[in-house]
């Protein structure tokens, strides 16, 4: 006579971790990217292909192979846009680095808690602002007749700019804005690059020598890589996407002084609705991003040892 | 006996009927049992935050009272306007009617995105008997409603150029009538009218890229000088000598603007006269409110109105507005409330509420009022000048959303001295005529509608 012996072992439950438990935790994450990126950036390389214009549906969508890429490559404006584009970054990103470093090691210095606190928070301000009101802030501080920029101006002996009616007056005005919102980004990331030098080996390096400029080209700029290069790529990304706020402050103008490539691809995607040729310029912007962010990888990315 | 009454009953019946019957027939319409059939239907449309959408605004309860119609409307830049239109029409959205500006005509009745007020006035239950379609300017209904020979929309918000003065500047300045033509304003008032030093000038011109810069700026100097954009077989007019006058005309006025008046939008504009910073400006009646409001405006009783100057091919002012029109995409429902909601905001019947609230009516009745005359002076050079003028004084088809960004460019550029009147003129041509021939106008595939 035999009894059954029950199995002191827990019977596996359904719920119980399995070869793809793994997965269906992915797969919120997962669906939500494919959803809000890969599904339009396939819809965007599908209208590249086609004669894709909304006002003349009744047309249909015809299939023209590269077509539209060819006409983006041999049209003069979007160049002329995105070398204007280029001058913009080359503008902006240097002022945006240096002043973000500066902040940066002011903040850095020993005994100063309190203040980096404060000016921590304090430097959140320009970043939480949409890019829309930037550019209405902007149309205000620049306006000839009442703008403080003229203001200031007059405190100093100048006489007061024209700075929306003029071109390199209203390329200024748009720089000025970039760098007021984006310094402060710059100023965080290298502030966080900083944080994460051992005290030990700083402090080491201090008493080995007084030159700061020593101090942070051996002991503090590798750690401050990694930072450069994600400041690097998140801003050439935003800079070739950069809208709001030009479109807000001059739209583009005065004539085409501040037509960046995203304000022309705006132009042709939601004036003319030549879809198909705007998604062909904004598959090339998305190409030229990726090679951006390659090279600032393999540039200046290292490896903290 | 019975007889007699069942007979006496019945003829009295007979007779009541006969009666009754041609007093139904004539029983008058009324917007309300119109309406009755469409209680708690809503309707959607774009509104502009200008002073015509604001008087009718105003005036939505009274309608919504009396038809049970509701009205919802979602208030938008003129800039993003065609945009969220043509986005909500392809995406089949909610609108159920469209705001259409004079130069959207072409593109919304071709794309059908719009229906033709034909389909409802053959249904005398919808259609007021007083809706009088020839009531209106036939300029207005010609241009801001109707493409190809059919009315689609009923003129709602309308604008004729108009030059707003400060008639006490003037008046120092020894001038007691404002400049007659062009030639006049430049070469004898601006002189003395501009005084730098002080930061005074005679005029400005609301010149910002974009369809003010093309509308408002480049095309109010083609017209009057004799030019056009077009010629008549749809090939560019901009090298012919009166487009290059007119061109050159406004480039030598600059001399007499405030700096920076290639950024001046309409605001900048309004208000540099409201401020006393200029003298004159040409703008669309409809900124008559902002100018007479202490609000927003400090010139006071100082303000005077009168038709845009004379060019030399005579006074054609600029002309602008938008109509209502029904939307295809709405239900069946929807789009009778749409038609009843239309022709009832651009009616005769609340033609002076809606002038008196701010709004600019494109109906010829209320204007005959002496009151209203009397109270609004933008008036009578208003009417005067919806008396001529050139429907396509913008070209209003569907090729002209790519054109006027051109226009725009270069006419910007020509301001800025960033590229010469003729390079300009020859850039915007080589680019309007390539636009033109891929829309087929060239080879015969297209009518030359504008």
């Amino acid at each position: 006579m035999s009894t059954a012996v029950p199995s002191s072992a827990p019977r596996p439950s359904r719920l119980a971790h399995g070869r793809f438990t793994p997965l269906w935790f992915l797969l919120p994450a997962v669906l939500t990217l494919f959803a809000i990126g890969i599904y339009p950036t396939l819809f965007a390389i599908y209208t590249s292909l086609r004669r894709y214009n909304l006002t003349r549906a009744r047309d249909g969508f015809p299939f023209v192979g590269l077509d539209n890429y060819q006409a983006v490559l041999s049209d003069s404006t979007f160049w002329q846009t995105l070398g204007r584009t280029a001058g913009f970054y080359f503008t902006v990103m240097p002022a945006e680095l240096a002043l973000g470093m500066l902040i940066a090691l002011t903040l850095h210095r020993p005994g100063w808690s309190f203040m980096r606190s404060a000016v921590r928070v304090s430097l959140v301000v320009p970043l939480a602002t949409t890019y829309a009101v930037v550019g209405l802030i902007g149309r205000l501080i620049f306006n000839r007749d009442f703008g403080v920029a003229n203001q200031f101006a007059s405190w100093m002996g100048f006489e007061g700019l024209d700075w929306l009616g003029s071109q390199s007056g209203a390329f200024a005005a748009i720089a000025i804005m970039d760098i007021w919102q984006w310094t402060p980004f710059c100023a965080l990331i290298f502030l966080a690059g900083l944080s994460m030098v051992p005290n030990e080996v700083e402090e080491a390096a201090r008493l080995e020598t007084s030159s700061h400029l020593s101090l942070l080209r051996h002991v503090q700029l590798p750690y401050l890589l990694p930072g450069l290069t994600a400041v690097l790529i998140l801003r050439s990304a935003d800079i070739l996407k950069l809208f709001d706020m030009v479109f807000t402050m001059t739209r583009g103008g005065p004539g085409a002084a501040t037509e960046l490539v995203s304000i022309y691809i705006q132009r042709v995607g939601f004036r003319i609705f030549d879809m198909g040729t705007a998604s062909a310029q904004a598959i090339l912007l998305l190409v030229l991003t990726i090679l951006l962010s390659r090279i600032f990888i393999t540039v200046f990315y290292r490896e903290i040892d | 006996m019975k007889r007699l009454l069942i007979n006496a009953v019945s003829a009295a019946a007979i007779a009541l009927a006969a009666a009754t019957v041609p007093a139904l027939a004539q029983t008058p319409w009324a917007i309300d049992k119109a309406a009755a059939p469409l209680k708690g239907t809503k309707v959607k449309v774009l509104f502009l935050d200008r002073p015509g959408y604001r008087a009718i605004i105003k005036l939505l309860p009274e309608f919504e009272k009396q038809t049970g119609i509701k009205v919802n409307y979602e208030v938008v830049p003129y800039e993003n306007a065609r945009e969220k239109q043509v986005l909500n029409f392809t995406s089949k959205g909610d609108l159920t009617m469209a705001l259409v500006d004079l130069v959207w005509i072409g593109e919304f009745a071709e794309s059908g995105w719009i229906v033709p007020v034909d389909t409802f006035t053959k249904d005398a239950a919808i259609t007021d008997p007083n809706l009088n379609l020839a009531g209106f300017f036939p300029l207005l209904l010609n241009a801001f409603g109707s493409w190809d020979g059919k009315v689609y929309g009923l003129p709602f918000d309308n604008y004729s150029g108009l030059l707003f003065y400060n008639q006490c500047m003037l008046k120092d300045a020894g001038f007691d009538k404002p400049p007659a033509t062009w030639d006049e304003l430049m070469n004898v008032y601006a002189p003395k009218l501009t005084q730098p030093a002080k930061k005074q000038y005679a005029f400005a011109l609301q010149s910002l890229r974009g369809e003010t810069q093309s509308a408002d700026s480049f095309m109010r100097f083609l017209w009057p000088f004799g030019g056009s954009l077009l010629t008549k077989d749809f090939k560019s007019n901009l090298g012919s000598k009166e487009s290059q006058a007119g061109l050159k005309f406004r480039q030598d006025l600059m001399k007499y603007m405030p700096p920076g008046v290639v950024s001046f939008d309409h605001a900048e504009a309004v208000n540099a006269l409201a401020q006393g910073q200029v003298a004159m400006i040409t703008e669309w009646s409809a900124f008559y409110g902002t100018l007479t409001d202490p609000k927003t405006s400090k010139i006071g009783n100082c303000l005077a109105v009168a038709p845009e100057p004379k060019g030399p091919a005579g006074r054609l002012p600029a002309l602008g507005g938008f109509s209502l029109a029904v939307a295809s995409q709405a239900t069946p429902a929807q789009q009778k409330a749409s038609w009843i909601f239309s022709q009832w905001a651009t009616s005769e019947a609340i033609a002076r509420a809606y002038v008196e609230a701010g709004g600019v009516s494109g109906r010829m009745a209320v204007y005959k009022d002496p009151a209203i005359q009397a109270k609004f002076k933008y008036v009578n050079p208003m009417v005067e000048s919806w008396q001529q003028g050139v429907p396509e004084y913008r070209p209003r088809f569907p090729a002209w959303a790519s054109i006027t960004e051109t226009v725009a460019e270069f006419g910007s550029k020509m301001m800025l001295g960033e590229v010469s009147i003729d390079q300009g003129t020859k850039d915007i041509t080589v680019r309007m005529e390539d636009t033109l021939k891929k829309e087929g106008y060239y080879d015969g595939k297209k009518k030359k509608l504008q």
